[in-house]
């Protein structure tokens, strides 16, 4: 990523981030919004709970993906800890930002199917037939597949390469948001111009890499 | 409509109702694999269990050993409550009350042997049918679906694993669908053998009341056609299946003790002799998808209790009454006999 | 408009949707694929730039989680109260109806999605089930039967009476020896209902004139 005129050169946040740290990349501010949408989904509004689980979809399978031993069934296990999340809703009290509630859940469902996948293959059942005993070494055969990781690299190119397209008033405002974790307050009075300016450049900024994203992800 | 085209149809529409069939003996093949399973299996596994009140984990340890089937339940929040059967009597230690109530096991002869059959029967009070579904727990399942036809039971939709029928997830709802209660595992380890040591209680029951509900009291196989109590109104599709006399801590009469089962549910119905102390209020309780309710008829308590909607029990324990028939014999010292 | 729409959508991934729009987009976006799938990206767009690399949630992840959490219709996210300054409590023991003890998913203000579509029983018993009104049993053929007497009187009207231990005590071990004759289908969710409740916990007392 090319260092931005009137900003400092990048710093560490612009970098590859080891794994472990992505649960620090939080998008700053957002705590009170995710509030409101857990409460209106424990009031039966499904579009509200849809809205978190789209919000940290990828960040749960990436953390996922991370503890598990077989990192093909992170979607599995992350879709398993939003089910659990969603039902678990009526205990959320909001003391904690939901999404540190939803890391919990997500970090205790991995382990969970880490100790109960880690039994089938180790746990030699003595009956075990001989089509079960290959299935079973079938399945240790696969580790991570390279398809995943070319994907998110292709993404981090796209992204990048898109942001490097924009004009200079929209790629400052999405970097300052999303990397720096400004507000649109903050941010508009870095660039002096209207709050509402600022909203508007962001969603532009994001539609126009939005664009060079879908054909990817189709 | 031609002739070629009606006998189509007439093909088409036997055909589905063939396959319909086919569905609903599919599904009644998977509940006695599933049975078979739940009874004959080794398993140890975690569930969360939630009613419209609240979600609770348990950890459920069945052993089999020689044909005879050890489990210990155990609740992992809050209650710490934990039920655990032993070689002879079913001991349930209720930490919070700090009391251990002990009941002696059902004869259950073999395992296999206990087991209903879900029959053909079964058809005319359920619509059974079998589906795939998303997988669990990385397990490929089958959905099966037991819908009732009627609102007086409930109705299930199991998640069974394909591999070994285990129900990895249980949705309990009343006739129209909406859920009452939900049971799924988030582990489950089928094992080969389980250590003894894992049914054993994790509760110190030092200091405990133990209260033994029931001294072993002989069976009955058959309800006397004289005598006894009875209830009027059972819905369709019930019939008694046992009745035997409950002994009652504290009072030198037993209390009679119906069951009624329609092949999935069951409901018991216990007559008290004699309320405690003057009439005792009628009242529902509902503990996720079983319900009981009580009343008093003629100076008795009837407590019918089951997993049927909470009206279902309610019609029941009103409907019961003294069946006034000649006199039992005194032998066997059961209660009832005319009204008093 | 779309547009509009959209720059809300960007405005809430990065909480700045005042509150009072957020639930006319909640709703749109219930029934807007493409608006969920913009949203996604959105939030993708900005973990790619905070935290490259790794495994992200593939096309239709949140669909499925959607479907599964349908699949199992299951129970019900309960408002409590305290979560937020304002929230109101959903409902208090208080003021539970009948109606509502009867069908305890209810009480809870449980979410109506209902396991089957179409409900097997179309009659209006069923509509009537919920008040629980007159259930109509076919009699048994039944011996002949005592004369009842008078139907329990209105000698005490009971008010809520608060089970005592002895009765709550009763009830569980009623559970536990029923739960030796459930079927195998059943009995599991017998005893975890006694382990997780305290039978006796959500008592409603009858009048005891109310005719059955």
């Amino acid at each position: 990523m090319q260092a931005m005129p009137n900003f400092p050169p990048p710093d560490e946040s612009m970098k590859s981030r080891e794994p472990g740290d992505d649960d620090a990349g939080l998008p700053a501010g957002t705590e009170q919004s995710d509030l409101e949408l857990v409460r209106r989904a424990q009031r039966n509004e499904r579009g509200a709970f849809d809205l978190l689980v789209l919000k940290y979809q990828h960040k749960v399978v990436k953390l996922v993906a991370r503890l598990l031993r077989d990192p093909t069934e992170a979607e599995d296990v992350a879709q398993e800890a939003f089910v659990k999340a969603y039902r678990a809703l009526g205990s959320f009290r909001g003391d904690s930002a939901f999404y540190t509630w939803l890391y919990r859940i997500a970090v205790n469902t991995a382990r969970n199917s880490i100790a109960s996948r880690q039994r089938r293959p180790l746990d030699y059942e003595a009956d075990l037939s001989e089509s079960e005993q290959n299935n079973v070494a079938a399945r240790l055969k696969h580790d991570d597949t390279p398809e995943a990781s070319v994907l998110s690299e292709e993404i981090r190119v796209t992204v990048n390469h898109a942001i490097e397209q924009l004009p200079e008033d929209l790629r400052t405002a999405i970097v300052l948001r999303e990397v720096e974790g400004l507000s649109y307050e903050e941010i508009a009075d870095a660039m002096d111009c209207p709050v509402g300016t600022v909203r508007s450049r962001i969603f532009r900024a994001r539609e126009a890499i939005d664009r060079a994203l879908q054909p990817l992800l189709d | 409509m031609t002739r070629a085209a009606f006998v189509l149809a007439a093909c088409l529409a036997a055909f589905s109702a063939h396959a319909a069939d086919d569905s609903a003996k599919d599904a009644r093949s998977w509940l006695e694999r599933m049975s078979e399973a739940l009874a004959t299996r080794n398993y140890d596994g975690l569930f969360t269990h939630a009613t419209g009140r609240q979600v609770e984990t348990m950890r459920i340890v069945h052993r089999v050993e020689k044909g005879k089937a050890f489990e210990r339940l155990v609740s992992l929040d809050g209650s710490g409550r934990e039920i655990v059967r032993t070689r002879d009597e079913v001991h349930a230690y209720l930490p919070d009350r700090r009391v251990v109530l002990v009941e002696p096991r059902g004869d259950e002869g073999s395992l296999l042997k206990a087991l209903p059959t879900p029959g053909p029967k079964l058809d005319k009070y359920y619509d059974l049918s079998v589906s795939k579904g998303s997988r669990l727990l990385g397990r490929e399942v089958a959905v099966i679906d037991v819908r009732p036809r009627d609102i007086y039971r409930y109705g299930y939709r199991l998640w069974l694993d394909q591999e070994t029928a285990m129900p990895l997830q249980t949705i309990v709802a009343d006739g129209e669908g909406n859920p009452v209660e939900h049971i799924r595992f988030t582990q489950l380890q089928v094992k080969d053998k389980i250590p003894a040591r894992d049914i054993e209680p994790s509760v110190d029951a030092t200091g405990f009341q133990w209260i033994r509900t029931g001294r072993k009291l002989a069976a009955m196989p058959q309800l006397p056609t004289n005598g006894g109590w009875r209830p009027l109104r059972v819905p369709p599709g019930f019939r008694l299946v046992a009745s035997r006399l409950q002994s009652i801590p504290g009072s030198p009469m037993p209390a009679q003790h119906l069951i009624f089962s329609d092949g999935i549910a069951a409901i018991s119905i216990f007559i008290e002799p004699g309320a405690p102390s003057g009439p005792r209020p009628p009242e529902t309780s509902s503990m996720g998808s079983a319900n009981a309710y009580s009343t008093s008829v003629k100076g008795h308590v009837i407590t019918a209790i089951g997993e049927v909607p909470a009206a279902t029990v309610r019609e029941i324990a009103n409907s019961v009454a003294p069946v006034q028939d000649v006199p039992p014999p005194a032998a066997n010292g059961q209660p009832g006999g005319p009204a008093r | 408009m779309t547009d509009q729409i959209r720059e809300q959508l960007s405005a809430l991934l990065d909480g700045e949707l005042p509150k009072d729009e957020m639930g006319l987009l909640v709703r749109r976006l219930e029934k807007d694929a493409a608006l969920r799938r913009a949203f996604g990206s959105y939030a993708l767009i900005g973990e790619t730039l905070r935290a490259p690399g790794g495994r992200i949630a593939t096309t239709g992840f949140a669909a499925r989680v959607s479907a599964a959490i349908d699949d199992t219709a299951g129970v019900t996210p309960v408002a409590q109260p305290g979560l937020a300054a304002g929230a109101e409590a959903q409902w208090s023991p208080g003021q539970e109806s009948a109606a509502a003890a009867m069908n305890p998913a209810a009480a809870a203000g449980a979410q109506r999605v209902p396991l089957w579509q179409r409900p097997m029983v179309r009659t209006a018993l069923a509509a009537s089930a919920a008040a629980a009104a007159v259930l109509l049993f076919r009699p048994d053929a039944a011996p002949v039967v005592a004369d009842l007497g008078p139907p329990p009187a209105a000698s005490d009207a009971m008010t809520n009476a608060s089970p005592t231990p002895a009765q709550s005590q009763r009830l569980a071990s009623y559970m536990v020896v029923h739960s030796q004759y459930s079927t195998p289908l059943v009995r599991r969710n017998v005893l975890s209902s006694l382990l997780a409740a305290d039978p006796g916990i959500t008592r409603v007392s009858y009048e005891m004139g109310e005719a059955p």
